[in-house]
């Protein structure tokens, strides 16, 4: 058993790579050889994770990968509990329903992280996801529980239609964010417009707020200014052709 | 053994076992954390007439809270689970919900034991309520006039100890103050205890039961009574007129053992003839703390002040 797994990538991906085998809690039983071995599928064809990553560690549920996956999907879908990290960027359907545990990428993410997969009805039930720079579409579309933060910007339709939980932007969120949720929150320290269907509720310091904002700091080290601790934001209630029990928390500036 | 001349008799103190509860209350201000925990501990001085226990365990500076703001802990005890529950909804719904700018989270995360008072507070919300869970905790939001409050799901709960104790036998009533003002002073500082009666004193100590009223849980301490010396079997030394009574309730017996021996030090000063305890004859409690046996260890670390 070691203390992570540390998967190196060996050199640039020339073809998408479906790695959604790369999954720290299931990783948690297996030997380095076992690891290597796991199927991924390479611009269509089969393939082994050995074949494009070099593994050291074994039989540990905290994992770390090196190297630039933009073009490496489905990491940590589904993932249940442990610890990813990822020191560069990553593909589409980061984290693609996980139920528990953390992800934290050092660079971008790609469409629909901590989303849902095609024609499931919900995204991630629970976790945390924290992506130091942006993301593509639809960032934790129909998320049922859990947090996602994005330390950049967030592409169009981010939290679409989510059920429930809490998507934290530091950048721009993108136009369409938050239509069609049900519950959940939805917080814009940078510019957001709210869908047609919010309604402007008031001007507050939302106290949970400020206790997630102190928790990423404590947690992850995160670098959260102070205005953005203390400060005041804008609740858009919404979205009300839906529950309309969720909000948009829009940072107002002093 | 004397301890700058004052005399440490040879007894105990006997505690009860406990059901404890640390609550984290955070304000805008100290000033407003500290307002909802003096209404919280207001009235809770003993389980007899109050139905529950309570003191302000120490303030805390902003880097101890979960939310960044200056904020108070306070210990809540009671003598079973259920009924902490109870009292800890009653109470929290009437004063720090009711408290501006007021958070309220759980001091003892770790206890597998749990009360969920803010699962309970939530309905208030009409049904506007909603939840949060952050950091694997969850926080319910409740909709207020001025915005909302945040409060913890459930509490931990743990086993404590009420019922700690010592007397100050003095030659007058200024000297026994005295003395049990700075043996308060030399105590709240300590970690893990609270003193729940008024100032962290008491001048009324009990006895259990009643001589003559047979509803009576408990009455006055005659023994230790100063102007009942002649007409009662009394327990008081030759020249002592004053007696004031410490109690400390707290998280366990390490923590009420390391206070009272600060108190008990700090306590003797001229004036005070001796140092007592009050205790059942060992029938009520199955914590006894014996003075001369705590009084050998080695004075206890102060706290280090609050940045």
């Amino acid at each position: 058993m070691s203390d992570a797994i540390i998967l190196s990538l060996r050199g640039a991906l020339e073809r998408k790579l479906e790695a959604d085998c790369i999954v720290p809690d299931r990783l948690a039983s297996l030997g380095a050889k076992e690891i290597a071995a796991l199927p991924v599928w390479a611009g269509g064809q089969p393939a082994a994770l050995g074949d494009f990553f070099t593994v050291r560690g074994e039989r540990s549920a905290c994992v770390r990968i090196e190297g630039d996956l933009a073009d490496a999907d489905g990491i940590g879908a589904g993932m249940a509990g442990g610890e990813l990290v990822i020191e560069g960027n990553a593909g589409r359907d980061l984290g693609v329903q996980m139920a528990g545990g953390t992800i934290v990428v050092q660079g971008s993410a790609g469409d629909n992280a901590g989303g849902a997969l095609p024609g499931a009805s919900r995204g991630m039930t629970g976790g945390e996801i924290l992506i130091h720079g942006s993301t593509g579409a639809e960032t934790g579309a129909a998320m049922r529980r859990g947090l996602i933060v994005i330390g950049g910007d967030a592409g169009a339709g981010a939290g679409r239609a989510m059920i429930a939980g809490s998507l934290v932007v530091f950048g721009r969120a993108g136009p369409g964010a938050g239509r069609w949720i049900k519950r959940g929150t939805i917080v814009a320290l940078g510019p957001i417009e709210p869908p047609a269907t919010f309604r402007y509720a008031c001007t507050y310091r939302p106290p949970h707020l400020r206790l997630t904002l102190v928790y990423l700091r404590g947690r992850y080290g995160l670098s959260v200014a102070d205005r953005y601790v203390t400060g005041r934001y804008h609740r858009y209630s919404g979205d009300l052709a839906e529950l309309g029990k969720g909000e948009i928390l829009q940072w107002v500036a002093a | 053994m004397k301890i700058h001349g004052v005399a440490i008799e040879d007894t105990f103190a006997e505690a009860f076992a406990m059901r404890v509860a640390r609550i984290l209350i955070t304000g805008k201000t100290a000033r407003w954390a500290r307002e909802a925990a003096l209404k919280l501990t207001g009235f809770a001085t003993s389980v007899i007439g109050c139905k529950c226990e309570a003191g302000i365990e120490r303030e805390l500076p902003e880097g101890e809270t979960p939310d960044g703001r200056p904020g108070v802990s306070v210990l809540f005890l009671t003598m079973d689970a259920e009924s902490l529950g109870k009292r800890l909804i009653e109470r929290l719904g009437q004063t720090v919900l009711t408290c501006p700018t007021t958070a309220c989270f759980d001091g003892l995360p770790d206890a597998p034991d749990r009360v969920a008072v803010g699962r309970a507070l939530r309905v208030f919300g009409d049904g506007f309520q909603a939840s949060k869970v952050i950091g694997g905790k969850r926080y319910w939001r409740v909709p207020v006039m001025e915005g909302e409050f945040l409060v913890a799901e459930s509490f931990g709960v743990q086993k404590g100890i009420g019922g700690g104790n010592f007397l100050v036998l003095a030659e007058d009533e200024d000297r026994a103050l005295a003395a049990a003002e700075a043996a308060v002073e030399a105590m709240a500082p300590l970690p893990g205890v609270v003193l729940p009666f008024p100032g962290g004193v008491v001048r009324s100590g009990s006895k259990v039961g009643s001589k003559r009223y047979k509803n009576m849980i408990a009455t006055t301490n005659d023994a230790f009574s100063p102007s009942l010396r002649a007409v009662t079997t009394s327990g008081l030394p030759e020249g002592v007129n004053s007696v004031l009574e410490l109690v400390l309730d707290g998280l366990d017996a390490p923590a009420i053992e390391a206070a009272m021996r600060a108190g008990i030090r700090a306590a003797c000063v001229a004036g005070v003839r001796a140092i007592s305890a009050g205790n059942y004859g060992g029938k009520l409690g199955p914590h006894h703390f014996h003075l001369r046996r705590l009084l050998g260890g080695p004075p206890p670390a102060p706290r280090a002040p609050a940045a």
